[in-house]
Order: C-alpha cells, then structure tokens, then sequence
C-alpha cells in the first residue's frame, strides 16, 4: 500500500475528485444547507428572518416518543439486516463455492432480477400475499383445512418480512462479490494441511469474506433505520418508524428545521453505532 | 473426508431463497392479468390492463424516462465511483477516514430531507428542474454504493498477484489492464448493477426535480397510490422484469458475471 | 484467446448500450401549442385532468393544459415558492389560501371573466377564507364533508352516533385516516369541543388514545380505502363524502355515509391563480370551465366528485345520483364544523400529539 506523497497526491486527487465533486454539489452542500436550517426557528423558504435556535433538538429530548421512535427505527434496522446476514451470507456461499459453471451463471442472474423490480409494487404484492383471506392464508388453507386464518398483515414480522426481501439482494450480491474473489487454492491449501470444514469456514473463509459482509450490512442497515413506506403498508397502526415522525414535519407540519434536525439525529445515531462497531471488525480483517 | 452434506444444504437454501425473492414478483405478474381493478380474489384471467397500458402513454413514457435516466446513471456513477474506490484502497492518506464516513449521509438521511434539500439548493443556485437536475441526483445518491461495493472486492483482493507481475516487470498500466480490472471486473459488475437498481427504484429525486409534464416510473407508481393504483402499474413491472431478464441474459453472453472460472 | 474476444465484444456492448442509453435520454419531446397552454397544480386525479375534460377544453379555447402534481398542502405551498411563473392554476383549500394570498403567491381574480361567478352559493363563494380586502383570491369549487363510511352489509341499522368508532363491538373493525388535523378534529368532535381550535388538548389525546383497541390500520388514500373496504379489513371509518360516493358509483361497494350527531368535518376547496401567471386569460377561462355544469355534471356522474359550489350545476345532477343524495342532506351540512385556517404553532402541537397516539397504537 503506497503512502501518500507527492507522486500519489495527484493521483488521489484524480481518481476522487469527480466522485466528490459531484457528491459535494448534489449532496454535501444542498445537506450543509438543511443542517443550518435545522437550527432557525422558521422554514428557509417563509418570507419572516428566522433567528437561530436549539429548540428542534431539544425537541428530540424533551418528548419521549421521538427518542422512543428512534429506537424501534434503529431496532428494526438492526433486525433486517441480522436477518439479511444470516439468509444471505449461505446463500452468497453456495452461489460462490458449490455452484459452478452455466448453473452459478443463471442463478445469480435470478437473484439480482427481484432488485430491479420496483419497491412499492413489491410491497403491495406482499400485502397481497400476507393479509388474511390472502394467497398465503389460502396456501395454508389447502394444505390444512382446519389452521386458524394467516393474521400476520399489521404486525410487526410483516415489516420484517417485506424489508428482509426488499434488502436480501444486497447482501448475497456483496458477499458473493467478496466469496468469489477467495481463491479456490486457498481453500484447498488450508484443507491439505488438515484443516476441517468448520474450522476452514471459520478461520479462513469467513473473515476473508469480511468486508463484503461489512458492506452489504451498511448497505442495509443504514436505509432499512429510515425506511417508512414498508412499514407503513405492511404494519398499518403497528408500523410507526422514526422516518414516520420526519415525513409528517415536511407534508403536514411544513416545519423543515425540525424534520432536519431529526434526520441529522438519525444521521448520528447510525454514524455512532457504525464507528463503535468499526475497530472490532478491522481486528477481524487485520490477518488479512 | 469431504464433506458431502454441507454442499447439499447450502444448495437446498438457496433454492429456498430464491423461491423467496420471487414469492412477490410472481403475484405482481399473475395480478396483472387478474379483472378486478382491486386486486380481488378470485382470479379472473383477462387483458385489459395490458391494453390499457398500451394507451397509456404517460406511463409508457415514464419507463422509457426511467430506463433511459438509470442506464446513463450507471455509467457515469460507476465510472466515477470505482476511480474512487481505487483511491482508498491504494493509498493511504489523511482525511480517507472521513471521507469514506461521508458516504453515510445519502444513504442514511431520509428521501424528503435529500429532496427538499436539493429542491431549494437548485433553487438558490438556479438550477432548473428537468433531466439534467434529476441526473445529478441520481448519481450522487447511486455513487455510495458503488464505492462501497467495489471497495469490499477491492479489499477481498488477492494483492499478491499484483505484486507479482510487478515484480515480474509489467508497468503499472499492464498490472492494471491485465491483472486488476479482470480481478476486480465483478465488483464494478456488482456496483454497475446497484447503480441501476438504485437509479430505476429513486422516485424522490425524480419526484422533486421532474418539470411539470415529465415523470419517472417510480413518480407514477407513487402517484398512483392515491390516484388508483391499478394492475396497470403490475402490466408495466412484469414487462420491465422479462426486457431486464432478456438484457441480463444478452449481458451474460459477452461477460460471465461468475468471473473467470 | 477467447478471453480478449469476449473482453472487446463487452466493450463494445457496453458502449452500444450507453448509447442507447443517451439517445433515450436526449430524444427532444417538444410540445407545440398553438393556442397557448396552462400549467395547474392539483392533487393527482383531482377532477381537472380528467381527460375528457381536457379534450373538451382545448376544442372549446385551444389551449393545452399541463398539471403538475402534489400530495401534500405544504408541499404546494413549496411549489408555489420555488417555481414563480410556472403556474398559472393552483387548487387551493380553504384553510390554506389565506397562506397562498397572504405570502403573495396567488393573485386577486377577475371576477368578471367568471361567467358563473354569481351561481356560486354565497356562503362560500364570499367566504372571509378566500377573500382578502374585498378581492377574490379563490373561486370557491367543490366542498365537501370528512365524515363516517360504514358497510351497509354490516351495519343495519345504519349507525347515527361518532361513537361507532369506540363501540367494543367493532374492536378491529375499524379505521380513520392517518392525517393528525383530521385525528385532532374528530377527537375534539367526540369529546364536544371546537375542532379547529379544541381547548383540552389531553382530552383529546385520551379519547384518540381509546381507539387502539378499535382500528385494523390507519389509511391514507382513497386507492387504499377502496382495497381495503372490498377485502373486508375494516367495516367503518372515517371517510370523504366525494369518495364515498365514487366507491358506490364506481366500484359497487356497499358503502353507506352519514355525518355524526355530534358533528362532522366539512371543508371547501378553491381554485385560484398564481401570482405571476404565464397565461392569466387562460387561467380564468379554465377556471370558469371547472365551474361549469356541464363539466360538473359529467364528472360527477362518470366518475364522482364532491359537491359544486356551483348551485345550478348541483341541481343539474340527477336526483338518484349517491353524491346527490349526500351533500343536499341539510340536517347533515348544519352538523358539520368547517376546517380553518391553523398557526404554525397549532399544526405542531396536533402533529406531535398524533404522532404519540401512533406510537402508543404500534406498542
């Protein structure tokens, strides 16, 4: 890994500057903006001076259900994306080492195929199925006359189940990126010197796979804290989200200091929650 | 002893899982030949939303927006984005921590805070609303992920082949065109790939930046949600699913998405 | 070798596919109107861009109408702030045209290009919420009621009291929409206060709170009411007036409508024009258009809609027309209590009063 000095400084410049130009003048400073206007006490656009203030984020501490919507916006993230991990990751792994050739081709095809389908007609589909009376329930009612009706659309589970397929994609696709890049010899080599399946996964493969699984749960976990559409459609009353609280300050209230301050909250929350669980993941990657 | 099991389960998961992602893509195509303009069961074959659809020009003309908007969207996001994940994982250099954790900001703020944020920021900087506005939303909010997702290949990365031909005597380029694009070729794939999906599924920037008379798919299909969300919108979904497996599969026969294997 | 091949043959595709890409993406869609076009700002499906209507328009003015689109009113308001002289109609509620005209974005009216001006009823053509100094900043065009749907299957007899809702009977059987003002009106409406302005706000939140037991969901869109009524999910809510009488008209859903003893939200909506309008002819020709028998009538009918302000254009509906039958319901219209205007500070306090409501429904 070459350090920086003045031959590469150019070549830094290079190979990022566009990306970050462009993230700065679309995002960075449109966000700066909204981060500013989180502390007037008035909309940017409403033709009275607003004066700065704090009110917004004490807003946030002083009533309860904010910190409380928080924290199942936050929980439900943290579910989503164990669930992704554990569905996906063996998933991405048989995709990667035991399928092979034309099979492994179209397989993987297929799995990517469900994330260009759009997300509120994926949902509805789902309503569709889970509510009761709904394709599932008359799967059940085949199959087992006498069950009790499928009651599982406006509940929590369905939220899960909707937001789980809706991010799956992700995660197969990042950790199949980084299983495919683990040399097969690798594998063989460890296995010649003795070593069992359990041990070879756990000390070889996995934390070679590290990052792709690291990647794919930001991917997910950060989105899946501010989703609001899904949990709505498919938690009805039982679907209230952080997100929830911010769209009302933009389409009812009209009062966009205080939807920015929550976001920039939110903002924080994950940003804190990633960097604590940041240096005990570089451990894992250190033996790379 | 090899073990013969644990291939055989892993195999059967992911069967499972792919039965699972298509549980819904399977209802969204079959009620698009449902009758009942509500979604009602019991089913009732029938054609009408499809020739409904075939007169709708509006909607057509989002897809096409839509498609046309997402394949520019990938090419310029992966391009820029991949030249950026190749930054951080090569050099080492002050500030490389931050700006990686500014990749967080838009993924993690809520669509109506990017939107509105952007919706006046190109109102004081005076930029229009129209395509070239609904453009550079798209890629910026499809860059993270494709930065990410490089990055985890980059860091998977065998970098002792690249060594190697080094020390072998091939120049930094030859090392490049050679040894790292074929290597690091299914995490650009990977991120071209988000790119897309990111860009054809955005309706916030396309919803705050589209002048009046133009959308996007995903505008209509939320716009639909209170106007009437007919199996119009399924006819739609099912035909964009079959051309994006049709393109998928033409892709597949130039480039094997598995990697050199 | 064949590696290469494939490596250039890519390439090639790549590049063939960002082509077509762009040449989608740049084919010039140019519209050309010869007679001069419009540009109005509804909600989405909103009786001015039915198609019909707009065809008829053009044959009759040869002006070409473009609509924009919003779903909620501050987010009107938005995009009246950053888009001056983009539009020239813009659909106003009654409790949010004094905001439009107070900040300057609307302009006063000319009274006297709207033919059917003096067939409007009075009371809300005239009302303080669309004038200002005398001048008409809002032609008054439909209005309507929010009050209690019920599925006449279900409910016989047909329940008269706002109660329904709290009734243990229908635990699970029941909904209202997921709108704070509209929360914060009916509780204050069951606990006998003034909706607009209710003074014992607590009392409020605990008779709202009561409704956990009752709602299967909350709704949001007349789309979604419609799904879920038909599939049963619930059997009363709380309901616009125009869309009832659509799912009956339309969808044949056995819906039954009253307005509770107690009383009932009513509320009217206005066209107006923009400040800085492109087309001000235009505008007020197709305002006067919207305010049309002809084109009420045929909406109504066809599709359904809320009430006229237009008196003749009510009385030109056919007597067993479902809309009809609600909205000429005098007893009923006495009960309702119409929306205001709220302050910044009243619309806070309900939204975060309905946002704790909802987080105790999801506990």
């Amino acid at each position: 890994m070459a350090v920086a000095d003045r031959r590469n400084r150019g070549a830094i410049l290079a190979l990022t500057g566009p990306a970050y130009l462009w993230l700065t003048a679309t995002i960075f400073l449109p966000l700066s903006a909204m981060l500013y206007c989180s502390f007037l006490d008035k909309s940017p656009l409403v033709p009275q001076p607003a004066s700065l203030t704090l009110k917004h984020y004490a807003a946030f501490i002083d009533k309860p259900v904010y910190q409380q919507l928080m924290l199942w916006s936050l929980e439900l993230g943290a579910v989503v994306t164990i669930c992704c991990l554990a569905i996906g990751y063996p998933a991405a792994l048989a995709l990667a080492k035991v399928i092979k050739g034309r099979w492994r081709e179209a397989m993987f095809l297929m799995v990517v195929l469900p994330f260009w389908s759009n997300a509120l007609v994926r949902t509805f589909s789902w309503a569709m199925v889970l509510r009761p009376g709904g394709i599932a329930d008359q799967a059940i009612h085949v199959v087992a006359p006498g069950a009790p009706v499928l009651n599982i659309l406006y509940s929590y589970p369905a939220v899960v189940i909707g937001l789980v397929h809706s991010y799956l994609p992700y995660m197969i696709l990042t950790c199949y990126i980084s299983l495919q890049a683990i040399d097969d010899s690798v594998i063989e080599a460890a296995r010649s010197l003795g070593a069992r399946s359990g041990a070879l996964f756990r000390r070889v493969v996995f934390p070679m796979s590290l990052p792709g699984v690291l990647a794919g749960s930001a991917l997910i976990f950060v989105p899946a804290v501010g989703s609001f559409m899904e949990p709505r459609i498919l938690g009805g009353a039982k679907g209230a989200t952080l997100g929830m609280a911010v769209e009302e300050q933009f389409t009812v209230t009209a009062n966009w200091p205080f939807g920015a301050a929550l976001s920039f909250m939110m903002l924080a929350a994950v940003l804190l929650i990633c960097l604590a669980l940041y240096p005990a993941a570089r451990k894992r990657m250190e033996g790379l | 002893m090899r073990n013969r099991i644990g291939p055989a389960l892993l195999t059967a998961h992911l069967w499972l899982v792919l039965v699972f992602l298509y549980v819904p893509i399977v209802v969204m195509a079959v009620l698009g030949f449902n009758a009942s303009p509500l979604y009602a069961l019991p089913f009732q074959f029938d054609l009408v939303w499809y020739k409904a659809l075939a007169g709708n020009a509006k909607l057509i003309d989002a897809g096409i927006n839509s498609i046309g908007i997402a394949i520019v969207n990938t090419a310029i996001a992966t391009a820029l984005g991949t030249m950026a994940a190749l930054a951080f994982a090569r050099y080492k250099f002050r500030g490389q921590t931050v700006m990686q954790l500014l990749l967080f900001p838009p993924v993690a703020i809520p669509w109506l805070v990017i939107g509105t944020s952007m919706l006046v920021f190109f109102y004081w900087v005076d930029i229009k609303r129209g395509l070239f506005a609904i453009l550079l939303g798209h890629v910026a909010l499809s860059l993270p992920y494709v930065i990410v997702v490089v990055g985890s290949r980059l860091a998977t990365f065998p970098r002792a082949v690249e060594e190697a031909a080094a020390t072998l005597g091939a120049t930094p380029w030859q090392t490049f065109r050679r040894v790292t694009a074929p290597l690091l070729a299914p995490g650009v794939i990977g991120g071209a790939l988000f790119a897309f999906a990111v860009s054809f599924d955005q309706f916030v920037i396309s919803y705050f930046l589209a002048p009046p008379g133009v959308t996007t798919l995903p505008v209509e299909i939320y716009g639909a949600i209170r106007k009437g969300f007919t199996p119009e919108i399924n006819a739609i979904s099912t035909i964009i699913i079959v051309v994006s497996m049709g393109a998928l599969l033409l892709t597949a026969r130039f480039y094997r998405f598995g990697g050199e294997r | 070798m064949s590696k290469l091949n494939s490596r250039i043959t890519r390439r090639r595709f790549v590049a063939g596919a960002g082509a077509v890409g762009l040449g989608v993406f740049a084919a010039p869609r140019i519209v050309r109107a010869q007679g001069g076009k419009i540009t109005v700002l509804n909600w989405q499906g909103y009786g001015t861009d039915e198609k019909w209507a707009l065809e008829a328009f053009k044959k009759a003015t040869d002006i070409e109408v473009v609509h924009d689109y919003f779903n909620s009113e501050p987010e009107m308001i938005t995009k009246l702030r950053t888009n001056p002289g983009a539009y020239d109609v813009v659909l106003t509620n009654s409790a949010w045209n004094s905001v439009a005209s107070g900040e300057g974005l609307v302009q006063a009216i000319d009274t006297t290009q709207i033919s059917h001006f003096g067939d409007l009823n009075p009371s809300l053509r005239d009302s303080a919420l669309l004038t200002k100094d005398g001048k008409v900043y809002g032609v008054s065009w439909v209005w309507g009621m929010t009050a209690i749907a019920y599925n006449t299957e279900k409910f016989n007899p047909a329940p008269d009291s706002v109660e329904v809702l709290w009734d243990p009977k229908n635990a699970k059987r029941v909904s209202v929409r997921d709108d704070a003002i509209e929360g914060v009106s009916y509780g204050a409406i069951a606990t006998g206060q003034d909706m607009n302005h209710p003074k014992d706000l607590d009392k409020v939140k605990a008779k709202l709170l009561g409704l956990k037991p009752q709602i299967a969901t909350l709704w949001s869109s007349e789309d979604e009411w419609n799904k879920l009524f038909q599939s049963g999910t619930f059997d009363v809510s709380v309901y616009w007036s125009g869309s009832a009488a659509r799912s009956k008209n339309n969808f044949k859903l056995p819906v039954g409508y009253m307005v509770p003893k107690e009383g009932g939200i009513g509320w009217f909506d206005g066209l107006a024009v923009a400040a800085n309008a492109p087309n001000l002819s235009g505008a007020h020709e197709f305002i006067n258009y919207m305010v049309d028998p002809t084109f009420y009538v045929e909406w109504a009918t066809k599709v359904g809609a809320p009430a006229s302000a237009n008196t003749k254009a009510n009385d030109a509906l056919p007597a067993e027309d479902v809309g009809r039958q609600i909205h000429s319901d005098q007893a009923a219209i006495k009960r309702l209590q119409f929306m205001a205007p709220l302050s910044d500070d009243e619309r806070q306090t309900y939204s975060d009063l309905w946002t704790e409501v909802k987080a105790e429904f999801a506990k």
